[in-house]
């Protein structure tokens, strides 16, 4: 068996490349994408965790797994209505590109 | 008798229909004005009647326990403040009353507002504003009307201040001058220094007895429930209102500027509307006066003896025909005040109509004559009985009337209050206003001799008569300054003189002090043989008289140096004062401590502001830096 390092490892690789994704982007979707990359890497960490954790009573068998999954729901949800947001912003101004959205500045 | 609200209400629907509707009706509304006072004036005849034929029976009638005169009271409800019967509600009512007083007021304002405004038909004949002068005029018939009527010091007081505010609007009439804004102004901010006390003195009434009835007050008094200090003070508090509304001094500075009104303004202000208004309410609450000891009554006296003196010479100084006739006026509301603060009811009550109706003859005289000349300094008139007889003949009455000469209604009057003064008050108050009584004579005589007799001047010959819708009015008030005198005798079988009518305590009949009438006649002869020697025959020198008081005249002729001492307080007191105020306002108030806050408020804004770039990224940098420092912190907790 793998060890669970190895998981926490990708896990944080995947996290670190989402965050960057999001900060450095332009591009509303390619930040949305890097969201759901940080939310995978999250799931990941969970899963590797629950099943190396399996019997050892701490906490229920199923946990992570439940954690995860209703990750994936919001994480579908929060995909929708991000998409819903940057199509009526591209109605609006023309353009995703976030350096130029900042109507809302003082 | 509970009809007699009647009497107002006429005018006071009339006043906003002429506004509204006058246009459109005959002769601008001023019919309807006139019809509207001949009302008032018809009810005033069936009110005086059914007072005649009732008697303690009637219902709302008894003899008041004050003045012992037969009171009629009629009142509703007119509106409650709070729970009725609760703990610090307050039941306002509103009536009237109906006493001798009352009468005579009612007679005296209808009838001078009648002869005023028909006079006014022809004097302001073609005048832009016409319709709008005889709406105030009703407005002003109607809130001096309630005035007389009200029985509770609230309605009084609202009456009061609507004759402030009319006399505002009249005195202004013509505002396009100058002169005018500035003489409407005076009078409406003169008098309600005044009215503060007045006021005061009412609400102060009202917390001592619980209720604005003068009935409760005068019986409160009676009975010994209000206090000394509460009487007096109230007392006084309310002669500071009447001393504003009567010119007395110090407050008179406004009556003489207030001749920048259209001439019957003048007539109506002086005899019957506006300057009677503090006499009237003295006379209405002298059961507070004469309370106790009876110490206002003194302040009384001493202020309407002074005014009285004050103003006859600066009478007799005087260039100007209607300042003369102003500051006559003046001086007989003193003498009024004078009789009142003597104990002299009927007195001053019976002066108040003599000189009403006299000192109505005398404007509306000075108003032919303006209207006519065109002039109003005496120097440009003189001889004028030849061009203008009528006028000549009416104005004569009236001066000889109010300079007390037998037989006219002045004299009488003016007897009964140096006889109730010499009663009353000790020998330099009689001497004084024998001094008065002379100097009366002299500047009335002064006035007639310079206007009427003389050359008469090229510039003045084309001048004519009074026309007849002038000349009706002052016919029949000269008739009554001829004859007013004669109700102060005991008519058997018919009238007891007015002693009978209007009195306060116990009625008295007519009595006459010979010492005293002979002392009056012969000074107010003397003052006319005088002035007539002067001014006509010019065979007293008029220069030799003037070098021999020159210091003296000075003083006169700048009216005492009221006028400039009032500006000179205005400007480096109040006005100083003021400046301090606003600096304060403006310095503390408005800068440090409305402007302050917001200040710091405004700069933390710009210096936080720097915060929210519009990037996401630099929110994204923040979100994340702040997670690592919280796992940070927490991992360091846990370890």
């Amino acid at each position: 068996m793998v060890d669970l390092v190895w998981f926490q490892l990708l896990s944080a690789v995947l996290f670190v490349i989402g965050l960057y994704g999001v900060m450095a982007r332009r591009s509303a979707v390619l930040i949305v994408m890097s969201i759901e990359l940080m939310l995978n890497a999250v799931n990941i960490n969970l899963i590797a965790a629950a099943s190396h954790m399996e019997g050892m009573g701490k906490f229920s068998d199923f946990d992570g797994q439940l954690i995860a999954i209703f990750i994936i729901t919001v994480a579908a949800a929060e995909v929708g209505l991000a998409l819903a947001i940057i199509l009526r912003m591209f109605r609006n101004r023309s353009t995703v590109n976030v350096d130029e959205i900042n109507l809302m500045k003082w | 008798m509970q009809w007699a609200w009647l009497i107002p209400i006429f005018s006071f629907a009339a006043a906003p229909i002429i506004v509204v509707l006058g246009r459109f009706l005959p002769t601008k509304g001023a019919l309807l004005s006139i019809l509207a006072i001949v009302g008032g004036f018809t009810v005033f005849w069936f009110i005086l009647g059914s007072w005649m034929g009732s008697g303690p029976s009637t219902s709302g009638c008894f003899t008041s326990e004050s003045t012992h005169m037969l009171t009629c009271n009629y009142e509703r409800n007119w509106f409650n403040a709070g729970l009725v019967g609760a703990v610090g509600s307050v039941s306002l009512n509103w009536g009237i009353l109906i006493d001798p007083l009352t009468i005579a007021m009612l007679g005296l304002v209808t009838f001078v507002a009648l002869m005023v405004q028909v006079y006014s038909l022809a004097y302001m004949h073609g005048d832009p504003r016409f319709g709008w002068y005889f709406a105030v005029h009703s407005l002003f018939a109607a809130a001096m009307l309630t005035l007389v009527l009200a029985d509770n010091f609230l309605l009084l007081y609202v009456a009061w201040e609507l004759v402030g505010i009319c006399s505002y609007l009249l005195i202004g009439f013509w505002h396009e001058r100058a002169q005018a804004r500035e003489a409407a102004k005076k009078a409406f901010i003169v008098t309600r220094i005044g009215d503060v006390g007045l006021l005061i003195g009412i609400l102060l009434i009202w917390r001592d007895v619980g209720s604005f009835s003068m009935l409760d007050a005068f019986e409160a008094v009676r009975a010994g429930t209000m206090s000394e200090g509460v009487a007096t003070t109230s007392a006084i508090l309310l002669f500071l209102g009447a001393m504003g509304k009567s010119a007395q001094v110090p407050f008179h500075v406004w009556l003489p500027d207030a001749m920048e009104g259209p001439t019957p303004v003048s007539a109506l202000i002086h005899a019957a509307t506006m300057v009677v208004a503090g006499v009237y309410l003295v006379a209405r609450a002298f059961p507070l006066f004469e309370a106790y000891d009876a110490d206002p009554l003194m302040v009384v006296s001493i202020v309407g003896l002074v005014t009285a003196l004050m103003a006859a010479t600066i009478a007799l100084v005087a260039t100007d025909l209607k300042r003369i006739l102003a500051y006559s006026t003046i001086s007989h509301l003193g003498l009024m005040m004078l009789s009142l603060g003597a104990f002299g009811y009927t007195a001053a009550i019976f002066h108040m109509m003599a000189h009403g109706f006299s000192k109505a003859l005398l404007f509306l005289g000075a108003g032919s004559v303006l209207h006519s000349t065109e002039f109003q300094e005496t120097a440009e008139m003189g001889g004028l009985r030849k061009v203008m007889p009528l006028t000549a003949i009416v104005f004569s009455i009236g001066a000889l009337s109010l300079g007390g000469i037998p037989i006219l209604a002045g004299f009488w009057s003016k007897d009964e209050i140096l006889i109730a003064v010499n009663e009353h008050r000790n020998v330099s108050f009689i001497i004084l206003t024998l001094v008065t009584a002379l100097l009366s004579a002299l500047y009335m005589g002064r006035a007639m001799f310079l206007v009427f007799f003389g050359q008469l001047k090229t510039q003045n010959e084309h001048v004519h008569d009074a026309p007849f819708a002038m000349a009706i009015p002052m016919a029949m008030l000269a008739v009554l300054a001829l004859g007013f005198g004669l109700i102060s005798f005991n008519w058997p079988g018919a009238f007891g003189g007015i002693g009978t009518f209007v009195f306060f305590g116990h009625s008295e009949g007519f009595h006459f002090k010979v010492w005293l009438g002979v002392v009056s006649i012969v000074l107010a002869v003397a003052a006319f043989v005088a002035s007539y020697r002067i001014y006509v025959q010019q065979s007293i020198s008029l220069e030799g008289v003037r070098s021999r008081f020159s210091p003296f005249l000075k003083v006169c002729e700048n009216k005492y140096y009221f006028d400039e001492a009032y500006q000179w307080t205005i400007d480096r007191v109040v006005l100083v004062f003021s400046r301090s105020i606003a600096f304060f306002d403006r310095a503390i108030v408005n800068d440090l401590l409305v402007n302050g806050p917001a200040d710091v408020t405004r700069k933390f804004g710009v210096a936080l502001k720097v915060h929210v770039t519009g990037h996401v990224y630099s929110y994204t940098l923040a979100m994340a830096l702040g997670s690592v420092g919280l796992g940070i912190f927490v991992w360091l907790r846990v370890v």
